[in-house]
């Protein structure tokens, strides 16, 4: 498992080593490990070498990478998706987003308790889904990673095509 | 005193604290500015609509800027822990901030420096990092979603990203269910205030009422309505109606809120705060007997 301060940090690792070609997931660290807010990239523990040479030629920080098996927990994955008509909302864990369907425009985000959620909120709202960024990249938390999981959702619903 | 703390989406804001003032759209607290959009800002006005409905002292506030780095919430938890018994509010309303077990155990100390330990009411990340850090029931009131509570429930989760599936599951009907097994996993507050398609208010894991009119589905994707509740309930509180009273009174005003202001998914959280006097005024004194006077700003109970 790889561990670090922050979840910003395991978010971008996760992205440079599913495009490298790894088959990682995230995940909670063991309990003891935890502050509030984290995230650790379970990895398979043979390709660490590979991994660590990885990690330290593109300069992404972390606090280190460990053997550890038992007490992690996986990240909630289900997404539940409401029909308002003209609107729809998808949600994931605690976040919520709101689109047009005609438009694709996003009208609302909502849930949430990290402090990137009000921040997102403001990034989001009033423009179309397929011209923002995702809430996984300019995110830091885990609200923002569940929100990214209803935007990739929402992405796949292909909302305001038709219009576009 | 109400004080009033949280985060604001304002990249590199340095705290302020002071006393709430509305300025057209925004809020200010001691020189910043801040917008009534979804997080803190909603919930403070939301309390500073029904303060001065009522004509009671408005809210104090401690905010600063964080957009997710942390910076500004260790620096929020620095100040509450060396202040607050200093300031020994009589209500102590905690939102947005990077959730941390440790210092939220430290700031759960510093609370039991004060003159009378302060109603302290928790919403979002603080709820979160309370939950987490295994204090919840040393806070009087917590107003989690459907989703919160089965945070609440699941005794491993720190995070609502980690709750067990079965548990996210769950239908409304399994909020009593849920909050019960919160109350016996230690991870709630004295009252639950559970918003939803129908918001429970339980104390002790019994079910003390339930509010599901008017319904307004439409509440549950507008950014903001949660905060507004929280806020509502705060000020209730201050108040001084009993906190199971504050909860009843916010669950039903938020949703009349949003009737008033014929809500659909796409409307934005300060249409609904702006409704809140109107409610008040057609409403509050039918369901608290705390009843505006008029004249003199000052409120009455009758």
């Amino acid at each position: 498992m790889v561990l670090f301060t922050d979840v910003q940090h395991a978010m971008v690792t996760e992205k440079a080593l599913k495009s490298a070609g790894y088959l990682v997931r995230l995940v909670a660290p063991p309990p003891e490990l935890r502050k509030g807010c984290d995230l650790a990239v379970e990895i398979n523990l043979v390709e660490k070498p590979g991994i660590e040479r990885l990690l330290n030629d593109r300069g992404l920080a972390y606090i280190g990478i460990d053997p550890i098996k038992i007490a992690t927990a996986p990240l909630l994955s289900v997404v539940k998706v409401t029909d308002f008509g003209d609107w729809i909302m998808v949600k994931a864990g605690n976040m919520k987003i709101t689109c047009e369907k005609a438009s694709g425009v996003i009208v609302n985000v909502s849930g949430g308790g990290c402090p990137d959620i009000p921040y997102l909120h403001a990034e989001l709202i009033d423009r179309r889904i397929s011209e923002v960024p995702r809430p996984k990249d300019i995110g830091f938390t885990l609200c923002a990673l569940n929100l990214d999981r209803a935007f990739d959702e929402c992405l796949t619903l292909r909302l305001g095509e038709d219009e576009a | 005193m109400m004080l009033i703390a949280g985060t604001v989406p304002i990249k590199g804001m340095p705290l302020a604290v002071g006393r709430v003032v509305r300025e057209g759209e925004a809020l200010a607290i001691d020189s910043q500015r801040i917008p009534c959009t979804q997080g803190t800002g909603a919930m403070i006005s939301a309390a500073l609509a029904t303060t001065a409905y009522l004509g009671l002292e408005a809210p104090r506030a401690v905010i600063v800027g964080d957009v997710g780095e942390g910076r500004g919430s260790r620096e929020l938890y620095r100040y509450l822990v060396d202040n607050v018994a200093g300031l020994s509010p009589q209500v102590l309303a905690l939102h947005y901030w990077l959730p941390d077990m440790s210092q939220t155990r430290q700031l759960c100390e510093a609370v039991e420096g004060c003159k009378e330990r302060p109603v302290i009411i928790a919403d979002a990340a603080s709820m979160y990092s309370a939950k987490a850090a295994g204090v919840a029931e040393g806070f009087d009131i917590f107003t989690p979603d459907a989703t919160e509570i089965a945070f609440l429930a699941d005794p491993n989760a720190t995070h609502p990203a980690y709750i067990a599936r079965h548990l996210f599951e769950s239908d409304v009907d399994r909020v009593p269910e849920l909050a019960r097994a919160a109350c016996e996993n230690h991870g709630a507050a004295k009252l639950l205030l559970v918003k939803g398609a129908v918001d429970y208010v339980i104390k002790d894991g019994d079910v003390l009422a339930t509010v599901a009119e008017p319904s307004m589905p439409a509440l549950e994707a507008i950014g903001g309505t949660g905060d507004t509740v929280t806020g509502l309930v705060a000020a209730l509180t201050y108040a001084e109606l009993e906190p199971q009273e504050a909860a009843i009174i916010a669950a039903r005003a938020n949703r009349m809120a949003g009737k008033y202001a014929q809500a659909t998914p796409a409307t934005k959280v300060k249409d609904i705060i702006a409704q809140f006097p109107s409610v008040f005024k057609d409403y509050l004194c039918q369901w608290s007997n705390v009843c505006y006077i008029g004249g003199d700003g000052k409120d009455g109970r009758s």
